[in-house]
């Protein structure tokens, strides 16, 4: 009896691991050496994209598919891709792409400027079905065609000024492949799986895909650009960053594309190498500035507005909650996008004293407990803080403390960002019940993202201050309109002066990238969003053995 | 016949709990503030036609009432629906995360079952000894220890020496199948270990306790009269009769199998259920969350079930 209980335990035991086998085995087509494993907290939603949310997921189809333009080693600057030039004529409205000659998708069949053509008529045809997760990208074009293999022409209703950044972000897609699964009004663009192997023609191909698990890359021998030096790559998720750090040190990956400030000195310390680089993104404390709004309507007095920004201790925030590893942050437009950000804009200065003087000027008079009484009512504010992003609760400790010396309450509304959306944008996105609420958000190079979240559109998607001014949307238009750059620059400029006195946000600290690697690797190109990133496919074109 | 009534009737009792469990699980998600088209939508260069578009397709723009005929017509033909967030059947996400989570949770329940049923009946059988002492305090340990706090532990003392995240070292290249194997297990230690910890401590306790319970009875003192050898009286007398209460603790054990175990699973960065619920939560995926929890409804209603006929086999009290 007892011998057939044990080798009954025994053989769950075997079965267990063969199960476990089964489900992860599946073969690694890795090479022998060159295989350069990144570690990532993040992940990779869907391989479709017209399904794709996570930047994970946008980057690696940075990686497999073909992109008209690219960001060059600046960040700043467009360099050719799979458009080797470009032109525009007829006062902005008609753009022309030559496309690389002779390339191939990865299954042998040609990548011409066709399927370009193709991939942008299908996004404008289902815009409001399928195609509708890229239909930004493709506003205000026409139509596009393809007169010969290697030319693309786009037609814009009128002459826009940011096709170069929309292009950017725009994926090519094997026409062969997709033209089969446009079925039932476009719908079924988005119920198509995608699974790898893809067919793709970027420098990698995904060639095994595990969710939450794995995603693994290896280099396309029909690149029609400069080859990858690396056989491989892996983007290996961690749901644990200690974990993720411990495989670092355990040699079990090559690289962690972001690093906790607290673990900086520890893997500095291990022998890695550490990049610290300004990045884009940026943590806020927000107002809710709909003019409509019902209740505590003294915060929408910009005096006020300025007293608060006054009552922020940056450089505090910086070094507890960051540990140095961020910027003072002052506009919507964050420094690492070059040229774009509005140099003038600085962060206030922190002073308690102007802001007392700015609030006792207003009338609002210190009560009982030393809070001060605006309107009939103690200044006793909630602040909305969604707990997926790791700074806030801690920033949101800093200002409560200064804000009591200026004698205003903030109590901390926790709630997790689906939660907090709704109730800032409620009821019915009219943003009329919430008074200030933290969270950040991740800027693009180009600006004319940025700039859109406070436009009158964006209610109910992505407005988090319910500011809508008119004479605001109309520069926001006319910046998308302008194709001269440096007009355009003036334009961004102006917005960013008139939302800084405005101030339906007051930023307040720009973190950096930081990202650590092996000291056996070298190679990469620094960007504001770390070595696998959404920008440009150069680092880990670019990375190698040392 | 007795028996038969009470079979019928605690199988009609499972199927209207599941069916209840349905019910609640499509509410539940429904009141609860945020949205899918809110977290969806939120996507650079989002336009108004993508959240209109996105509420005709996960048919949010219906009424509640309609969402639940539709919800419910589905289920009648086996379909849980598709998931909000990558497009793709619920069955197949749950089948992909629950084929991880089974195998991990599993050996560290069996561990639990095995070593605490053993440390439990050795503390009841040496009550009042040193080791009766260090056994309790032990279980105790590891019982009250935060689960998540266990696995940081682990993490910290067994980084270099045993994989601390992931399942499987998936740039091993061509590895046989032994060499495979040996990394699936080496990787399922960690995990499977901090669920068995804390299990194990509930389990020695429970036994412990209920070994006290029938070690006190008249029967165990007349078989020691009889001069049956310990490990006998504890087999066939002691242990047998305190089955009751380990046979339900085992079965609702078994039965949470299925739900993983998040904290767990975020730790060690294992892609299972509790992972897979957590980001449904997370990004207000309601087809997912309700095929999640009708599974977890459907396992711990099976098991409760399987403990309940089981009573019936080791308690004869129940069918006089």
């Amino acid at each position: 009896m007892k011998k057939r209980w044990l080798s009954a335990l025994i053989l769950g035991m075997a079965a267990l691991a063969v199960v476990a086998f089964a489900s992860t085995a599946g073969g690694s087509s890795s090479k022998s050496g060159g295989t350069f494993r990144v570690g990532s907290s993040s992940g990779i939603d869907s391989l479709n994209p017209y399904v794709a949310f996570n930047q994970d997921a946008y980057s690696t189809f940075q990686y497999i598919y073909p992109i008209l333009v690219q960001y060059d080693r600046t960040n700043v600057r467009f360099a050719p891709f799979f458009a080797k030039s470009w032109k525009a004529s007829n006062g902005g409205k008609t753009w022309t792409f030559k496309t690389v000659a002779n390339a191939k998708w990865s299954d042998g069949k040609p990548l011409t400027a066709a399927d370009a053509a193709w991939t942008i008529n299908t996004d404008i045809k289902y815009q409001t079905g399928g195609a509708a997760n890229v239909a930004g990208l493709i506003a205000h074009i026409i139509r596009a065609e393809a007169p010969n293999p290697t030319t693309l022409i786009v037609h814009y209703k009128q002459a826009a000024g940011n096709v170069l950044g929309q292009f950017q972000q725009f994926f090519i897609l094997p026409k062969h492949i997709w033209s089969k699964h446009t079925g039932h009004k476009g719908a079924d663009l988005k119920t198509f799986p995608n699974s790898a192997p893809i067919v793709g023609s970027g420098p990698f191909k995904l060639v095994k895909y595990q969710k939450n698990e794995i995603a693994l890359f290896q280099r396309n021998d029909s690149y029609w650009g400069t080859k990858p030096q690396v056989d491989t790559f892996g983007l290996r998720m961690f749901s644990n960053d200690d974990a993720m750090i411990s495989a670092l040190k355990a040699h079990e990956i090559d690289a962690i594309e972001t690093v906790p400030a607290t673990a900086i000195k520890t893997l500095k310390n291990a022998g890695f190498t550490i990049s610290n680089v300004p990045g884009l993104d940026q943590t806020d404390f927000i107002f809710n500035s709909n003019p409509k709004k019902k209740k505590h309507r003294e915060l929408l007095n910009l005096k006020l507005k300025e007293a608060f920004a006054h009552s922020i201790d940056r450089a505090q925030i910086i070094q507890v909650v960051f540990l140095g590893t961020a910027q003072p942050a002052s506009s919507i437009v964050p420094a690492p996008t070059g040229s774009w950000h509005n140099p003038s804009l600085k962060p206030e200065t922190f002073d308690l004293g102007l802001a007392n003087k700015l609030l006792d000027k207003l009338g609002y008079k210190r009560g009982s407990g030393g809070i001060r009484v605006a309107n009939g009512h103690k200044m006793v504010y909630d602040v909305i803080a969604p707990t997926d992003v790791h700074s806030i609760p801690r920033t949101f400790q800093i200002i409560q403390a200064d804000f009591k010396k200026i004698g205003v309450q903030l109590r901390q509304k926790a709630l997790d960002s689906s939660a907090a959306f709704d109730l800032m944008s409620g009821p019915n996105g009219k943003y009329l019940n919430f008074d200030l609420a933290m969270w950040d958000w991740t800027s693009l190079i180009d600006p004319d993202f940025m700039l859109s979240v406070v436009t009158c559109a964006q209610y109910g998607g992505w407005s988090d201050t319910g500011y809508c001014n008119k004479r605001y949307d109309r520069m926001y238009a006319q910046q998308q309109l302008t194709p001269d750059q440096n007009k355009r620059r003036a334009i961004v400029w102006k917005m960013q002066k008139y939302l800084y006195d405005q101030r339906p946000y007051i930023w307040l600290a720009n973190d950096n990238a930081v990202s650590a690697v092996s000291s056996k690797w070298d190679g990469f190109t620094n960007t504001p969003q770390g070595p696998f990133n959404e920008l440009s496919i150069l680092s880990l074109t670019s990375v190698h053995q040392k | 016949m007795r028996g038969a009534d009470y079979v019928i009737k605690r199988t009609a009792f499972a199927v209207i709990t599941v069916f209840v469990a349905v019910t609640i699980n499509f509410a539940l998600f429904r009141l609860a503030p945020g949205s899918a088209i809110s977290n969806l939508s939120r996507v650079p260069h989002a336009t108004q036609e993508l959240r209109e578009a996105l509420k005709r397709e996960f048919g949010l723009d219906k009424s509640k009432g309609a969402q639940y005929a539709i919800y419910l017509k589905q289920l009648a033909h086996g379909n849980l629906g598709v998931s909000f967030e990558n497009q793709q059947p619920v069955s197949h996400n749950l089948w992909e995360a629950l084929k991880n989570t089974l195998p991990m949770v599993l050996l560290g329940t069996v561990f639990a079952i095995v070593f605490g049923t053993l440390t439990g009946v050795i503390a009841a059988w040496r009550r009042g000894t040193a080791l009766e002492g260090a056994t309790v305090t032990t279980a105790l340990g590891f019982y009250s220890m935060p689960t998540h706090w266990l696995g940081l532990m682990l993490v910290i003392l067994f980084t270099g020496v045993l994989p601390t995240g992931g399942m499987a070292n998936d740039f091993l290249i061509n590895p046989s199948f032994w060499t495979h194997l040996k990394d699936v297990l080496s990787h399922m230690v960690l995990p499977s270990l901090t669920l068995g910890l804390v299990l194990y401590g509930e389990y020695t306790l429970i036994v412990r306790s209920a070994m006290l319970e029938t070690l006190g009875e008249d029967y165990i003192l007349t078989a020691r009269a009889k001069g049956l050898k310990p490990w006998a009286i504890v087999r066939k007398h002691a242990l047998r009769n305190a089955m009751l209460p380990i046979a339900t603790l085992v079965a609702l054990s078994l039965g949470y199998i299925v739900a993983g175990a998040i904290l767990i699973e975020t730790v060690f960065s294992w892609p299972g259920i509790g992972r897979a619920v957590y980001d449904a939560v997370l990004q207000r995926d309601y087809p997912m969350l309700q095929g999640a929890f009708l599974l977890l409804t459907i396992s711990v209603v099976f098991f409760n079930l399987v403990a309940d006929l089981l009573y019936f086999k080791l308690d004869p009290r129940i069918t006089t």
